[in-house]
This record gives C-alpha cells, sequence and structure tokens, in this order.
C-alpha cells in the first residue's frame, strides 16, 4: 500500500492534464486556411494519418507521465512492503513496559526479556537518519542514537512502578507532535488489562505483546493495620489478595523481626491476622505470600505506631467534643487523665479552640505567645469556606474561624487548611483549631468524619504524629510540611515540608521532624499489577487504532505503517527515463519529419 | 521593340521575378518586355523556336533542352552549341486556360503573383512569340465549363483581342477540363501546338484522356503545371484548417507534422504528370510562379515531341 509524505502535493496532480488541456485548446478553434491543393494534403494524410496519430498520442502520454511522476516524487511517496530495503527518515517512539507485572515469569523467562528483544529488533530496524525516544515505567522520554537506546533497552530490569500505557502513549504523542517526520510509536509491553487506558497520540501506534497467557498469579493488594496508634496490647492486621482465583494460599503476617502469624486466603478475599502486642514505638509489618511466578507483589510492607492511648482532659460542657470522647474510652482509644487537655490551653499538651468569647482572645494569645507555640489567633472570618481535603481531615464546610497567624518561627505545623489558609496547627506541643467544634462554626461535629478526626486530633496529631502514608514506588507524594528528612534503611534525603517526595523502591520511608519521628511513608507496588490478565487485541485496537504483533513480527511491522520504502528514487529515475525517451523519440521524429 | 526600362535600368524583364514584371504595367506591356528579352536571349532571331526544320547553332543557354546540343561541335571546340530549327509555316496554336477559383489562389499576396495572373501574363507573352512568327494563336478559358473561346488568328489585332480576353478573365468555379480540351478539337482542324495552363487540381485520368486524344490527333501538346511554391512546401500556423476553395473540403493538421509527407505526395503527383505526359508523347513542365517568364517560355520554345 502507497503512502505519501506530504499528500497535499497530490493535488498537483492536476498538472497532469497540462498536455491534455494544450492538446484540446489547440485544437479547438484552429484558422482556416484556404488552400488549393487540399486534395494533396488528404491524400499524405491519409497514408501517414494512422502513424503521426500514434506518435503523437504516444508524446502526449509520456508528457503526462512525466508531470504525474514528477508530482508523484513531489508528494514522497512511500511504500509498505518487505521487498524494500529503506525507509524514509521517521521519528519513533519506543516505549518498553518494565513494570512489575514484567517480572512475571514464564516458562522461566521473564516477561521483560520478550519485551527487550522486542525492543531490539525495533532498533535495529532504525537508521541514524530517525529520531528515537524511549520510554520506561519512569514516564520520562529519552532521546538517543540506536546504539544508545539498545544499551539502555540491554540494562532495562523489572521496575516496581505501574505505567499506565494510555498516560505513557498521550507522553509519546506529545514528544512526536513538533515532529516533521512520520511519526510511529512502539509499545512494547505485557499489556495489562489494567494498565490500558485511553489516548489518542495521533500517529500510529504499534503494540508488540507477548503471544502466550501470562502466568497464574495471586498477590497481596493490601496490608490494613486499622486504627492508629495501636495499643500497646497490639492489634490486627487485615490483608487483602488479589490477582487469579485458586485454592487459599497462606498468608504470613509479621510484626518486626517477630516471629510471623499465618492465616488462609484467596484471591479477591482477604486474611486477618491478629498480631500481639510490643513495646511502643514505630514497629515494620510484614505480610508475604509463598513464592509464585510473580514475585514483586508477594510481598508488602507497612507500619504501625504502637503507644499507650491518649490520657485525655475535657470539657463535659462542649456537647459534640465530650460526646466524642465518650465514645472514644468506650472503645479504649482515649483513657480519662491529663496527658492532654481538650479545648482549652492547659498546663501540657493542649488541643485547643477558640474561645467562645471573644474578650477572652487577647489573653489566650498572649498565653500561647509565653508558651512558644509559634501561632496565634487572629481575625474572626465570617465568610462560609471549607477545609481544603488532605491526609488529616475531608472536606468539611467552615462557617466561621479565626485566622491563624505564625509568630516568630511559627510557620511550620499546619496540619489542616481552609481556603487555603492554617485552620489546624501544632507547634510547641499545641495544637490550634481555627473554629470551634461547634455546628455554629464548622460541620464536622455533624459530620461521619468527626469520630476518626477526634480519634486522629488526640492519639496522634497532639503527640505530634502527622502521616502515616502509603504509595507505590515512582508516585510522587506530598510530604507534610513539618517534615524535614526522609530516612530508609539507612539513606537520608533531606526534604521541605509541603513539597513533593518520590519513592523510588518498595519499603518503608520514615519522616522526621528534626529529630523527631512525625510520620512513615510505606511504599508498595500497586496492587493493580497484581492482575496480570491481558486486555483483548481488539481492545486496544479500538481503543488506540493500534497494530498488535507478537514479538517475533515487531522488527518486520515497525516502519511499516509512516515510515516506508522511500519511493522518490525510482520515480525520479523513470521519470528521467520517461523524459530521455520523449526527448529521443520528438526529436527523432523531427528529423525525420 | 521597345526596350523596358526597369529601376535597375534596361533589364531582361524575362529574367525577373515575375512579380515585380507584373508591377511594371499591363499585360501588353509586360508581354512585350519578357518577349524583347526572351527574344534577345535568342540572339535576335524571331523566327526560331517552335520549328522543325534545321536552321543553325547558337550558344547554349541554361534552360535549354540538353537533346539539341550539337555534340560533335562540343567534341572538336569544347563549346557548347545547340541546333535550332526552322519553323513550319502557319502553326496553329491554342491556348488552353484553367481559370478555376483555385487558380486565383497565391501562398504569398505581396511576394508572388496568384497563379491565375501569372498565367495570364505568361500566356501573353507566349502568344506574342507565336503572333511574331506569323502563327495563328487562339484561347480557350475553363472552369467548371468552358468560358471563352477565341478561335486562332495570326493578325496583330488579334492577338491584342486576345489580351483583352486575356485580361477580363477572372477566376470561376471548378475544374472540368475535358470539354475544353475537346473544344480545341473544332479549333484546330490540322496539327498544331496545343498549350495547356493549368494547376492541375482535377482528375487525371480524364484530363489525360483528353490530352492523349490531342495527341492522336497529331497536335503538339505541351502542359504547364502551375503551382505557387506553399503548394510545394506546406506551411502555416501551428494547427490549421485547410479548405478547398472550390470543393470546401477541409482538413485540420499541424503543417509542421505534415511537411515532408506532404511535400512527398507533391512530388509524387508531379512524377505522375511527368510520366503519364513523357508516355503519350506530351510535353510537361512544373512551373512554380515564382520562375521568370523568360525561363518558362525557354522550356516551352524547347518543347519537343517525344
Amino acid at each position: 500500500m502507497i503512502g505519501f509524505l506530504h499528500p497535499w502535493l497530490l493535488a498537483g496532480l492536476a498538472a497532469a492534464g497540462i498536455p491534455v488541456l494544450l492538446h484540446l485548446l489547440e485544437r479547438q478553434q484552429p484558422p482556416t486556411v484556404v488552400f488549393p491543393a487540399v486534395r494533396y494534403l488528404v491524400a499524405a494524410t491519409e497514408a501517414h494519418q494512422r502513424r503521426l496519430r500514434l506518435q503523437n498520442w504516444l508524446l502526449l502520454l509520456l508528457r503526462t507521465l512525466l508531470i504525474a511522476l514528477l508530482v508523484l516524487a513531489a508528494a514522497g511517496p512511500t511504500v509498505r512492503g518487505g521487498n524494500v530495503a529503506g525507509h524514509a527518515p521517521s521519528a519513533l517512539v519506543l516505549i518498553v513496559d518494565n513494570s512489575a507485572s514484567s517480572g512475571a515469569v514464564l516458562n522461566g523467562t521473564p516477561r521483560l526479556a520478550e519485551l527487550r528483544d522486542a525492543a531490539r529488533r525495533v532498533l535495529a530496524r532504525a537508521t541514524p537518519d530517525d529520531a528515537l525516544w524511549l520510554i520506561t515505567a519512569d514516564g520520562a522520554p529519552r532521546r538517543g542514537d540506536p546504539a544508545a537506546l539498545g544499551a539502555l533497552v540491554n540494562r532495562l530490569v523489572p521496575s516496581p512502578r505501574r505505567l499506565d500505557l494510555g498516560r505513557a502513549l498521550a507522553t509519546a504523542g506529545e514528544v512526536l507532535a513538533p515532529e516533521s517526520r512520520p511519526g510511529e510509536i512502539v509499545l512494547a509491553t505485557d499489556l495489562q488489562a489494567t494498565a490500558v487506558s485511553p489516548a489518542d497520540p495521533r500517529v500510529p501506534v504499534l503494540v508488540v505483546r507477548p503471544t502466550e497467557p501470562p502466568p497464574r498469579n495471586v498477590g497481596i493488594a493490601s496490608l490494613a493495620l486499622g486504627a492508629q496508634p495501636w495499643s500497646l496490647d497490639g492489634g490486627r492486621a487485615v490483608v487483602t489478595l488479589a490477582g487469579d482465583s485458586g485454592p487459599p494460599v497462606p498468608v504470613t503476617v509479621r510484626l518486626g523481626d517477630r516471629p510471623g502469624r499465618q492465616a488462609l486466603g484467596t484471591a479477591g478475599g482477604s486474611a486477618t491476622v491478629a498480631l500481639a502486642g510490643a513495646a511502643g514505638g514505630w514497629w515494620p509489618v510484614t505480610a508475604e505470600l509463598d513464592a509464585d511466578e510473580f514475585r514483586a507483589d508477594d510481598r508488602r510492607v507497612g507500619v504501625v505506631r504502637i503507644a499507650p492511648v491518649a490520657r485525655v482532659r475535657w470539657d463535659t460542657a462542649e456537647r459534640y467534643v465530650a460526646a466524642a470522647a465518650a465514645v472514644l474510652a468506650a472503645n479504649h482509644r482515649l483513657a480519662p487523665g491529663d496527658e492532654i487537655t481538650m479545648g482549652r490551653l492547659g498546663p501540657g499538651t493542649s488541643i485547643v479552640e477558640p474561645p467562645a468569647d471573644p474578650a477572652e482572645l487577647g489573653a489566650l494569645n498572649r498565653a500561647l505567645e509565653r508558651r512558644g507555640v509559634g501561632w496565634t489567633y487572629g481575625t474572626l472570618m465570617t465568610a462560609a469556606g471549607a477545609t481544603d481535603s488532605g491526609s488529616a481531615l475531608g472536606r468539611q464546610r467552615v462557617l466561621r474561624r479565626y485566622t491563624l497567624e505564625p509568630a516568630g518561627g511559627g510557620r511550620t505545623g499546619v496540619i489542616a487548611r481552609a481556603g487555603g489558609s492554617p485552620w489546624i496547627v501544632r507547634g510547641g506541643g499545641v495544637v490550634l483549631l481555627g473554629s470551634r467544634l461547634d455546628p455554629a462554626w464548622t460541620d464536622l461535629p455533624v459530620s461521619a468524619g468527626f469520630m476518626p478526626f477526634m480519634d486522629f486530633l488526640l492519639n496522634r496529631a497532639a503527640r505530634g504524629e502527622v502521616a502515616l502514608i502509603e504509595a507505590a514506588p515512582g508516585d510522587e507524594t506530598l510530604l507534610p510540611d513539618r517534615v524535614t528528612e526522609v530516612r530508609r534503611d539507612g539513606e537520608r534525603w533531606s526534604v521541605e515540608g509541603g513539597a513533593g517526595f518520590v519513592p523510588g523502591e518498595p519499603g518503608l520511608y520514615f519522616l522526621l521532624a528534626d529529630r523527631d519521628t512525625v510520620g512513615a511513608l510505606a511504599a508498595n507496588v500497586d496492587p493493580r499489577e497484581s492482575r496480570l490478565a491481558p486486555a483483548p487485541d481488539d481492545q486496544v485496537r479500538k481503543l488506540w487504532r493500534a497494530r498488535v504483533v507478537g514479538p517475533d513480527d515487531a522488527g518486520g511491522e515497525v516502519f511499516a505503517a509512516a515510515a516506508r520504502g522511500d519511493l522518490r528514487g525510482p520515480i525520479l529515475w523513470a521519470g528521467l527515463l520517461i523524459g530521455l525517451a520523449e526527448m529521443g523519440l520528438a526529436s527523432a521524429w523531427r528529423r525525420g519529419a | 521593340m521597345n526596350q523596358v526600362e526597369s529601376p535597375a535600368g534596361r533589364a531582361r524583364l524575362d529574367l525577373l521575378d515575375p512579380m515585380d514584371v507584373a508591377r511594371l504595367g499591363g499585360l501588353e506591356f509586360v508581354a512585350e518586355g519578357v518577349v524583347e528579352g526572351f527574344l534577345a536571349g535568342l540572339h535576335r532571331s524571331p523566327r526560331r523556336g517552335f520549328s522543325v526544320e534545321f536552321a543553325e547553332h547558337r550558344m547554349y543557354q541554361p534552360g535549354d533542352d540538353l537533346r539539341y546540343v550539337d555534340w560533335k561541335i562540343l567534341g572538336r571546340n569544347d563549346r557548347l552549341y545547340v541546333k535550332q530549327y526552322e519553323e513550319e509555316t502557319n502553326l496553329r496554336a491554342a491556348v488552353v486556360l484553367d481559370v478555376s477559383r483555385s487558380m486565383a489562389w497565391t501562398g504569398a499576396p505581396d511576394l508572388r503573383l496568384p497563379k491565375l495572373a501569372y498565367a495570364q501574363r505568361l500566356i501573353a507573352a507566349l502568344t506574342l512569340v507565336l503572333q511574331r512568327q506569323r502563327d495563328a494563336t487562339g484561347l480557350i478559358a475553363f472552369d467548371d465549363a468552358v468560358r471563352v473561346t477565341l478561335p486562332p488568328r495570326a493578325q496583330l489585332s488579334h492577338w491584342r483581342r486576345l489580351l483583352g480576353t486575356l485580361a477580363d478573365l477572372d477566376a470561376g468555379q471548378g475544374t472540368a477540363a475535358e470539354p475544353a480540351l475537346r473544344r480545341v478539337i473544332d479549333q484546330l482542324r490540322r496539327r498544331g501546338l496545343v498549350v495547356f495552363v493549368s494547376d492541375l487540381l482535377f482528375d487525371r485520368p480524364l484530363a489525360l484522356k483528353a490530352l492523349r486524344f490531342l495527341r492522336h490527333r497529331g497536335h503538339q501538346v505541351v502542359v504547364l503545371h502551375v503551382m505557387d511554391p506553399a503548394e510545394v512546401s506546406l506551411q502555416g500556423p501551428a494547427e490549421a484548417r485547410f479548405e478547398d476553395p472550390e470543393t470546401r473540403e477541409a482538413v485540420v493538421l499541424r503543417p509542421k507534422d505534415w511537411a515532408a509527407p506532404y511535400r512527398e505526395t507533391v512530388e509524387g503527383v508531379i512524377a505522375a504528370w511527368r510520366l503519364a505526359c513523357r508516355r503519350h508523347g506530351i510535353a510537361y513542365h512544373a512551373v512554380l510562379t515564382d520562375t521568370p517568364f523568360g525561363t518558362v517560355l525557354r522550356q516551352v520554345a524547347a518543347s519537343r515531341p517525344a
């Protein structure tokens, strides 16, 4: 099938009609010449008419063909076919899906090995005139020549990251958009159905996927450790399994280095394991399955904070706070005591609501300044707003609030915001709330999130803990404001609170504010990677208008759509030969005449 | 006889371009000027030319028939002489002129006379030569019918009348030569000279049949095939519709493409006429309208029956 680099130039084919048009125009109104010897003309034409007409038609044909060939050559014809050695200079983005699922092993060979072979076949077809990019699971396009990209491909290993194929195609399309050369995207992937998403890259897409079905797999989709902190009596871990259904598999859950506890679970179901108590502190929790053909999802880590429940003193006159505290106490999430003062500034750790009487605000601010909290109450805002959705708190309506003003070094420690301004802050062992926990100030006390919020506020925020974060490797996660450092197995990253952080590998990352551990980030393989079932070929054909081939056909199919064999050379040669033939015949016949 | 003054001085009008000669004056003036020059070329021997009895020798001039070269003199003196013959007395001649529409044509109006005008002047000169030999000269003009019949007479007044008749002739319509040639039979009861002047744009077999009949009656027949040079070499715009003025038959073609085949055809026609005439003892001369009158007169004078 013939394609063209500049198909709009084919409009010039109309010029091929010029010789015919001139011929017809000349024939239209020839002048009349009185000539007595017409009988001789008739006699002459009768003898030569047929030969001359043949000559004229042949010349007309040659000239028309010559113009048509020149126009065709200008349009840059390319042809698809295995017998055409080269291809026109093209722009190619090669996406090699080395996401976690590429580490699945089938018949002793990782899927990634097949994809690497296919990628090498594709690169072998490239020429120095092609513009080449490589995109892997990290999503970053890298440009290079075939040799450089081939070296990168050879070094590829399964990444713990997930690759959204639609997003990768969109990125490739953006890379190719400024290119004048015909573009093409080759996607070498195991074509997980969970990774397929819509995309319109506007260039031909060649999907290279393994021909054999993936191995059976069961993996850990999540490790839920319940409300935190755990009491010193221990807690329960709920492990959810994903993958192909089958017989129950044993799940082992381990707290720190302690002996593991086992339970049985099936794909799509969960297993609950009770873990014994331990000393207070941060404890890693590991859930593991027996090894199968896909190892990346056979282990999942989490972290649990073990501490005695908060001992709280609250004001029974505050209706909503008192009710919540009573419920939490009944569920052993807090106990009456003097550790934390709830609602006002106490002698130790306190959770402070703004006073109902504005006249008391000045005295409160002075007391905060004396305690070195770093924050004070500002002006009363009566315009309705909402909290910003975050890890500590969902979106809640705020009717009245005091602005929280930093004083001295109190610029960090924001736990929640409302309308972009600090609404809950912590400094110097004191948590300041911008609004009173009353429906006249905010909808929070009458919402479903009030009890978890109170639990968080008393057991974690008041104690300085700010976050327990779940993330997948490669995903950017916003760190809480107070965090200044991230640590993992001896590695340290200095960070700025509020900035993004990307965990590169699965594992536990502890978040520190100065010397205090204020949270943890558990990075685990995205649970969608556990479902290895591929998307049907028809689905991606429709979704991306792609061609789908096996790894062995990758080399033959690449450059077949956009970059085909360049026919300009042969056509120009043919045009030259036709031009010479026309000149030769016309000259010979003119001499004969 | 008056010598004709021309821009070139006392020139031989018989050797000048026919168009230039025609511009000098009327038929009579031109005829006398041409004949004067023609006779001067014949050593002022007016009674030579269309004869059958040997009279004397004269120097060879271009246009003389090589058959009359005296090879003995050439062998002895290394000089070219031709033999001249004394005419028979009271030769009766009839000039048959084609005045069809095609004869009014010229390929270059500014440069060349129409074929009819050329033929009129040529016949005027020819008949003057005959009149000076005391020969009786008649005229028959035809197109698609016989238009004029003037019986042969030898008087000078008759020649002037013939001249007047010639001058009044305009181009007619089609061409029908056979009736005109048969009319000659009525005019020439005994052996005589028939000069047939035409562009021969008609069917050759019928005309040849009549000419052959004349020849069988013992007449000396001379055919002057008058053609414009543009009828020999095809020219014109890139493409043109060529139309026959008589039949209105037309053909559209590109002269550049057809010049060579056309020339071959014309040459073939001339060759066919020449061959057919020779076969029947008829003198044939292809005359282009840019040929000086004197040259043609000499060719006619040198015409001998085969």
